[in-house]
């Protein structure tokens, strides 16, 4: 057996823990199990429509074990998913915090022995509260007779969540400069990936949704319990479990449950990427330059799969997708401000990626000078342009030309779709995007090489929010008067250009005061400017410190 | 064995190591000596592959530190200066657990466990939980876990930080055993008169830098800047004034006792030239009871040093 998993039980599974945890679960699992057995169980009351008097019905075991199959589901989530993701997240943190994990990483085992060691030893106690929960599951499945297809199916997805989240806690663990701040950071960032994010797939990004068990849930489980125990199923119950029937992606679709693991085995694999390379060295970054531009082009393949149907057919899935969907829209200015707003979340998203990226490849200057060093020691020209040390500029702008290629295959889609009238050319379209996102970037880069964390989110944090908070007060305080103030101050964010520009470029559609259009004009010209000055001297000020 | 060559290591602007070169023989015991912030933790991390460093080569015999990372760890013994260790496994589970990772059979682990365990004096604790141990034990256990895969690099960063003075002399010579019977180490200690019985060369180390290294005699032998002679007359008399005066290389003549003629005189000038200052001291009158030299201690040094006033350091 793994060392590690070895330690986990020693540790976690002592005759003491056996008991108090063993004794915690069934009593707990057993409260909740059989009062939703015995609620879902018990005769419903109906009126008699001969004698108009209330009947109660027949008590049917088959529906209480259904009723309590989701609780239990619930309870196996709580001790996996939460306290398991929790305790990865805060004893791979305390262990590098300690310097324990610096003996691990000096033995010579595999890295990913050591990260399987890890991910299935530390929630050793949790896996035991849920073998507790286990007979519970037989009998709601007999006695409910479910089938063992759609269960295996669903546990499938169960397990290989519950390694993404145990994962991402440890690879967190591992990645976070601050080890304190670890178990904290680990929890948001499983808070955000798997349920923030998959809040977007309800938005038309549908792949989003696939980093839950919940598709999988409604897709192949809830109709069954909902269906045959004669349950009124409600609108929403009803339209999430058709928006997990299938997913539409490009001109077809898939199972839930084959893109549930085709998403989750991606985040698996770059979260082994990442784990791999924090194992070897800690000093690495998260990412090489190579593996970041791999996921990145997936990360754009799946959101150009996703919005495919939505550009060319004006059909969108998910609860508010639906709802942006083009032939829920009767007016033309309605459809281009949905179209709008689809455009904003794939660039907020696209430029966001775009920012973690470089934030985790771009060199500092500590890694530039190692670079610098060690080209002098072995007599090369220059660090190789895939190195960890090397600039990241190449890189980050060979990502921007993989999102204005996504983008612009969008636009073509949408210029000859008839769902969507567009009042603009594909040139003029593209034209300022390109150009806000390419000089963003360049910015960004030259920022995140020449000051170490905190001076880079300093700076994005003083140039894109400061502006868009102080354009909120004034807004609210002086709207009418000030338009142009606040329509430069919000341009100096270039995620408010894209749908500024759009704005500008259907000013007739939506209706657009020339006034305001003139200064939405003005405000995107400043925005381009501002970008294009910190541009120019972010990239001189890299360039002479570097030199010297 | 070890051969560390130009090692450079950067914290962002700061240099913690700077152009570091030594190396230490097979067998040998290597102590390394400086203040806090010398760079000596970062060194002793940078061999057990643990920091990257920003230039320089670092060999263990033919391996390649840098160059093949996972070769070198199955040779080394690291432990660090402050004893982490798992709180809720045994202290027998906490050994078998780094034998186990290390690829030894069950047999093998269960021997080699033993052998730690006693190595270390932790026999009688194998049962307890290292939560429930000192710090010292926690010492001792971390100990064993170093040399339960047999490493033939020792790294030891402060090992008698937290032991009493039993314990650390129990450690002293455990180590001393260790390398007789070929093991390589290298130590780090602000103890110094620990370091001054156990090590067969020490290195010096200030600002990142290696000041001085070498044998302690070597070392003492090369600091030519003044020692201390220790007179003691039969009665005090001002010829010793005028003969200390009078001679270049004496100066500020120290009466230790106030009730005592006893007096320390420092010397500035070669060693060949003391036995000629005793010989014309009598002949010009005093009447000498006792004549020494103090010998040159390396905490001397390391304190001149870590004032900036050594000769190296001018140097």
């Amino acid at each position: 057996m793994n060392p590690l998993i070895t330690k986990g039980i020693r540790e976690n599974l002592r005759t003491k823990h056996l008991i108090a945890a063993g004794l915690f679960s069934l009593i707990v699992c057993s409260t909740f199990y059989m009062t939703a057995f015995l609620q879902g169980s018990e005769g419903k009351y109906s009126v008699n429509p001969e004698t108009n008097e209330w009947v109660k019905e027949e008590s049917s075991p088959v529906n209480g074990a259904r009723n309590a199959f989701t609780f239990l589901l619930a309870l196996q989530g709580f001790y996996l998913m939460f306290l398991g993701t929790g305790r990865v997240a805060s004893i791979t943190a305390e262990e590098r915090e300690s310097g324990l994990l610096d003996y691990q990483r000096m033995t010579p085992m595999n890295p990913f022995s050591k990260i399987v060691g890890y991910i299935f030893g530390i929630p050793a106690r949790e896996y035991y509260m849920f073998l507790f929960t286990l007979p519970f599951l037989a009998h709601a499945m007999f006695v409910g007779k479910l089938p063992w297809g759609n269960i295996l199916h669903l546990y499938a997805v169960f397990f290989c969540s519950v390694i993404l989240y145990h994962l991402t806690a440890h690879t967190v663990g591992l990645v976070v400069p601050k080890p304190r701040a670890a178990s904290w950071v680990s929890r948001i960032v499983v808070l955000g990936l798997y349920v923030v994010l998959p809040g977007l797939g309800q938005a038309g990004i549908s792949f989003l949704s696939f980093l839950t068990i919940l598709p999988t849930y409604f897709g192949k489980i809830f109709p069954l319990l909902s269906d045959q125990g004669g349950q009124n199923v409600g609108r929403l119950e009803s339209k999430l479990v058709d928006f997990w029937q299938d997913v539409p992606f490009f001109d077809f679709t898939i199972s839930p449950t084959t893109f549930t693991f085709l998403m989750q085995g991606l985040l698996i694999l770059t979260l082994l990427v990442t784990g791999y390379r924090k194992w070897r060295n800690q000093a690495l970054p998260a990412l090489s330059k190579t593996s970041a531009l791999f996921i990145y082009s997936i990360f754009q393949f799946l959101l150009l799969g996703c919005l495919w149907t939505f550009f060319d057919k004006g059909e969108a899935s998910g609860l508010i997708g639906q709802e942006l969907s083009a032939h829920e829209f009767s007016g033309k200015q309605e459809k281009i401000l949905g179209l709008i707003l689809v455009i904003g979340i794939f660039f907020s998203l696209s430029l966001l990626f775009i920012l973690c990226l470089i934030n985790i490849c771009c060199p500092n200057r500590h890694l530039y000078l190692k670079g610098i060093q060690r080209i002098a020691k072995f007599n090369l020209a220059r660090i190789p342009r895939i190195a960890d040390e090397s600039s990241g500029l190449v890189l980050m702008l060979i990502l921007g030309v993989i999102t204005l290629f996504t983008y612009s295959v969008l636009i073509k889609l949408a210029l000859h779709s008839d769902a969507w009238v567009l009042s603009s050319s594909f040139l003029s379209l593209c034209l300022i995007p390109a150009a806000i996102l390419i000089l963003a970037i360049i910015y960004l880069q030259a920022s995140r090489e020449q000051w170490f964390n905190l001076g880079f989110w300093g700076f994005v944090g003083l140039l894109w929010i400061t502006p868009l908070l102080a354009s909120l007060v004034l807004g609210v305080g002086w709207g009418e008067e000030n338009v142009g103030l606040i329509l430069k101050l919000l341009a100096i964010n270039p995620l408010s250009i894209i749908p500024m520009h759009w704005m500008y470029e259907h000013s007739e559609i939506v209706k657009l005061p020339q006034e305001i259009a003139q200064n939405v004009n003005s405000a995107i010209q400043f925005g381009l400017l501002i970008a294009g000055i910190f541009a120019i001297l972010l990239q001189t000020r890299l360039y002479f410190s570097r030199k010297k | 064995m070890i051969n560390v060559q130009d090692l450079k290591i950067h914290y962002g602007e700061f240099v913690a190591v700077d152009n570091l070169s030594f190396s230490v023989k097979p067998g040998t015991v290597f102590g390394l000596i400086g203040p806090n912030g010398a760079g000596k933790t970062t060194t002793i991390k940078a061999i057990a592959t643990l920091i990257e460093p920003t230039y320089g080569e670092i060999m263990l015999g033919e391996t390649s530190v840098l160059h093949q990372p996972e070769h070198a760890r199955r040779m080394l013994g690291y432990m660090p200066d402050f004893p982490p260790v798992y709180d809720d496994l045994r202290v027998e589970e906490f050994c078998d657990l780094f034998a186990h990772a290390y690829g030894q059979s069950v047999d093998q682990r269960k021997e080699n466990v033993e052998k730690a365990l006693a190595q270390t004096e932790l026999t009688s604790k194998r049962e307890e939980l290292c939560k429930s141990l000192s710090r010292g034990m926690k010492q001792r256990a971390l100990l064993a876990k170093t040399l339960v895969h047999d490493p033939s690099v020792m790294l030891l960063d402060e090992p008698g930080a937290n032991l009493d003075p039993k314990a650390r002399i129990d450690m002293r010579n455990l180590l001393r055993k260790l390398a007789d019977e070929g093991k390589t180490i290298l130590v780090s200690s602000h103890v110094l008169t620990e370091l001054q019985d156990l090590c067969d060369e020490i290195g010096i180390m200030r600002n990142g830098k290696m000041v001085v290294s070498g044998t302690i005699e070597e070392i003492t032998q090369r600091k030519q800047s003044s020692r201390t002679l220790e007179v003691e007359l039969f009665e005090i008399s001002p010829d010793l004034t005028e003969f200390v005066e009078q001679w270049p290389t004496l100066s500020e003549l120290r009466q230790t006792h106030e009730s005592k003629a006893q007096f320390q005189i420092t010397h500035s000038g070669d060693r060949k030239e003391i036995t000629e200052i005793l010989s014309q001291m009598i002949t010009s009158g005093v009447k000498i009871t006792s004549f020494t030299t103090r010998k040159s201690k390396v905490e001397d040094l390391f304190l001149e040093i870590e004032s900036g006033s050594s000769e190296f350091d001018q140097n």
